[in-house]
């Protein structure tokens, strides 16, 4: 169940209703039986998998915590990540690395009789995988003291607000609200509200629309010249933004209506003056979760090597980082091109903040505006190889942008106008948001009046401009 | 002014009258909006949108040529109507499937009797597609005012109902579409003929050979609609003919969705005429707009087959009449 489907309109109002009915006590358990349904409803039997990831979070944090003998605590640990990483490594990357090998194997010679695997991957798993494997070190860090209660794990592991698409929460600051209840706090429920009408915005309105003319673009690569090209491959980071930006916010307001404070996901990352600043801005639950449990650790183990110990340790997230986005070629060179730029940058600070205070650039407007311009191009750039569907087309994708120009493929003029709108608002709130945060205020005026024209405006907006199904995409077919 | 006090005082109240004014704007601006639209789509004199109000409302012509956007490309009138010496109307829509299909012959046949309805199938026509439930929403707007066609627009999803109780939903994403449409600008548009619209380009690239696939599974509500829709035209008295027009590619195996039509077709005594794997069509590339679509030439050559194809199966069913006869 998508939260852009109409079923989710109606589950969500009759799991608040059941939620607030259920004695305070019982609240989690209410929770817990939404999040199964929630999931069970994309295919029931991939249920079990999030059960026994669920189970095993559980038991072996419990058994870690039950002993003081190192030892025993390290292989309980040891293999609680095995049984939690099995899933993600069977579903996700065990048919791409097993059709790899098979194909090595039958090039030098060898015919091993590897049977060809696929899968269907469940839904989540990248997400829900890390939040186990989050609690798991945690508990053997002595940072979090082990649950009793499956229950309460159960639900942080399955949160239905969270599960489909992040973010990647921590479970020293879920578990607490778990087991707190939550009673309705209408500050709390007016902010959900305001952050899931913005999702919806940058779902419906922004990266939908985007997605129709990126996706007759890069699907046919072959077709289009450098200049279609280059100006979809300069939309794709917005139609990333707005997807998984968007269905964040629904997920934190959903959440938020609930009682719960969840961290946020996206700060408005297109105004970053550096990569560095960019993923403190992009994907914050991923990164901060790979800076606590591979980057931090990985530095101080390499820290004898000074910035190259650094600057191996950025590589090294970024490879992972890369993986845990998609088994594929395209998405290990995205990961290294990020990891590259970052270490171009830690190499380079020392100099650059010599500059900078010598000439007081950080003052100077032009400075800024260029520090994300030039961001944004390095960003976009990667993102071709996240996007194309082969390591070849991702190839074709730079040739062509650097040699082979024309006019740009507009499709249909309505979705390029639509397209046009939907972004420029998106910009527009984001700019006011990061430079002007108090000047203009629309969602949280003062006044009633343009509180509710404001929200009745995206209201409409969405209505008349949203993209709701696949009809859309007829008008963009190459 | 006690109660006003205590209203002003109480959050609870408070903030409930904020939502129930908040959604009175909305359900305002949205009927205010909605009637604008609305006033102003059925207002068009050109473009597709205009084009399907105009088979549902208008057309009566002799011949009624349904289907996707191949059966608005394929069919030239100049060919058919002059050869068949009947009157013609396009009413072929890019990107539609077949429940919009069956949704047009119904509004078509409630209101007259067409003599000839050439039905174009493509292949994969069963395929199971979320696409072809999708594409009803080019019915939205003629939901209120066609009742015979809100059970096919209900195959879309079990909330259309609901969904369409705001007036703004059936014109999403219509909106530049609409004013262009609009009397005063569509003269900038390119006119069609009686609904067809010529294709004037040619296809350079090489045949396309597709391998042997196994067949899918079909959708049971497509091939139930696939089946109404003969029955439909069967009891009007509307003589239906079912084509596959010419495609640039090569299958390695027939379609299993024209193989499931033919059988249905014979079922029914309806002539099912397969252009598709033309072998004449296939060598000339010239013919076509691309792998899918027949540009005019290529519309004009097929037209002029199919019209021999027609007269063909019309001598035979005389002939079969005429046996009966005596």
């Amino acid at each position: 169940m998508a939260f852009t489907s109409f079923n989710f309109l109606i589950f969500f109002p009759l799991v608040l209703v059941l939620y607030w009915l259920t004695p305070v006590k019982y609240r989690y358990i209410t929770l817990l039986f939404a999040s199964y349904f929630f999931y069970v409803n994309v295919k029931p039997v991939l249920a079990l998998v999030l059960f026994s990831v669920s189970a095993a979070a559980w038991g072996f944090a419990l058994l870690m915590s039950g002993t003081r003998n190192e030892r025993k605590r390290r292989t309980y640990f040891i293999v609680n990540i095995i049984i939690v990483l099995l899933p993600l490594v069977l579903f996700k990357y065990f048919s791409a690395i097993n059709n790899a090998l098979l194909k090595y194997l039958t090039e030098i010679g060898l015919n091993w009789p590897l049977p060809e695997m696929r899968y269907i991957l469940p839904i989540g798993i990248s997400f829900y995988t890390f939040m186990a494997l989050g609690y798991a070190i945690d508990v053997y860090n002595d940072e979090l003291k082990a649950e009793r209660n499956p229950g309460i794990i159960g639900l942080f592991i399955s949160f239905f607000p969270l599960i489909l698409s992040g973010p990647i929460e921590r479970a020293g600051n879920m578990l607490p609200q778990f087991r707190k209840a939550q009673s309705p706090d209408f500050a709390l429920i007016a902010t959900g509200l305001q952050l899931i009408l913005w999702g919806y915005f940058m779902k419906l309105v922004v990266a939908d629309r985007i997605g129709i003319y990126v996706t007759s673009v890069y699907n046919h690569v072959e077709h289009h010249n450098g200049t279609s090209l280059l100006f979809a491959s300069m939309l794709y980071p917005f139609q990333l933004y707005a997807d998984l930006g968007g269905y964040s916010l629904i997920a934190i307001g959903c959440s938020s209506i609930l009682g719960y404070r969840i961290i946020p996901n996206f700060n408005r990352p297109f105004f970053a003056p550096t990569m560095a600043e960019f993923w403190r801005r992009w994907h914050m639950s991923l990164i901060t979760w790979l800076t606590d449990y591979v980057y931090t650790p990985l530095s101080f183990a390499l820290r004898k090597y000074k910035v190259w110990g650094i600057v191996c340790a950025l590589l090294l997230t970024f490879l992972l980082s890369g993986i845990w986005h998609g088994a594929t070629l395209t998405f290990l060179m995205w990961g290294l091109m990020q990891g590259l730029f970052l270490s171009a940058e830690a190499l380079l600070n020392q100099r650059k903040t010599l500059a900078e205070k010598k000439y007081s650039l950080e003052k100077k407007r032009w400075y800024l505006i260029a520090g994300i311009i030039f961001t944004f191009l390095m960003f976009s750039s990667s993102m071709v190889f996240s996007r194309a569907a082969t390591f070849h087309d991702a190839l074709l994708v730079y040739h062509k942008i650097f040699t082979e120009h024309g006019p740009l493929f507009v499709g249909s003029p309505s979705t390029m106008i639509y397209l046009g709108c939907g972004l420029i608002l998106l910009i527009i709130k984001d700019f006011l948001d990061e430079f002007y945060p108090h000047r203009i205020k629309l969602f949280n005026n003062d006044n009633s009046i343009v509180r509710t024209m404001s929200y009745s405006a995206i209201i409409i907006i969405i209505l008349l401009i949203g993209v709701f199904d696949s009809s859309q995409f007829i008008y963009f077919q190459f | 002014m006690k109660l006003f006090q205590c209203i002003k005082q109480n959050k609870y109240i408070k903030r409930t009258i904020h939502i129930i004014f908040l959604l009175a704007t909305v359900a305002v601006i949205d009927l205010a909006l909605g009637n604008l639209l609305e006033n102003f789509y059925f207002k068009q004199k050109s473009g597709w949108l205009y084009r399907t109000t105009y088979a549902l409302n208008e057309t009566t012509a002799d011949l009624v040529i349904i289907g996707s956007s191949r059966a608005n490309h394929h069919y030239h009138p100049d060919v058919l109507s002059k050869s068949l010496n009947l009157t013609y109307y396009n009413a072929g829509r890019d990107g539609s499937y077949i429940f919009y299909h069956y949704a047009v012959i119904r509004s078509i046949l409630k209101r007259y009797k067409p003599k000839v309805i050439i039905f174009d199938f493509i292949k994969t026509g069963f395929k199971p597609s979320q696409e072809s439930y999708d594409r009803t929403a080019y019915l939205l707007p003629y939901y209120r005012s066609h009742p015979e066609l809100r059970d096919i627009i209900e195959t879309k999803s079990p909330f259309e109902k609901v969904k369409l109780l705001s007036r703004i939903y059936p014109y999403n994403s219509m909106l530049v579409t609409i004013a262009a449409g609009h009397p005063a600008l569509h003269s900038t548009r390119d006119g069609d003929n009686e609904g067809f619209i010529p294709l004037l380009d040619k296809w350079n690239e090489p045949l396309v050979s597709y391998k042997a696939s196994p067949c899918y599974d079909f959708d049971k509500e497509e091939v139930r609609i696939y089946e109404s829709i003969l029955t439909d035209c069967i009891k009007s008295g509307t003589r239906i003919y079912v084509v596959v027009s010419p495609y640039f590619h090569k299958l390695a195996t027939p379609d299993c969705s024209v193989i499931e039509a033919r059988k249905i077709a014979a079922q029914y005594n309806v002539p099912f005429l397969d252009f598709g794997d033309s072998e004449y069509f296939r060598n000339s590339p010239q013919l076509f707009y691309d792998s899918y679509h027949l540009n005019e030439n290529g519309a004009r050559e097929f037209s002029a087959l199919l019209v021999e194809a027609i007269k063909k199966e019309e001598s035979k069913t005389y002939a079969s009449q005429s046996n009966l006869d005596q």
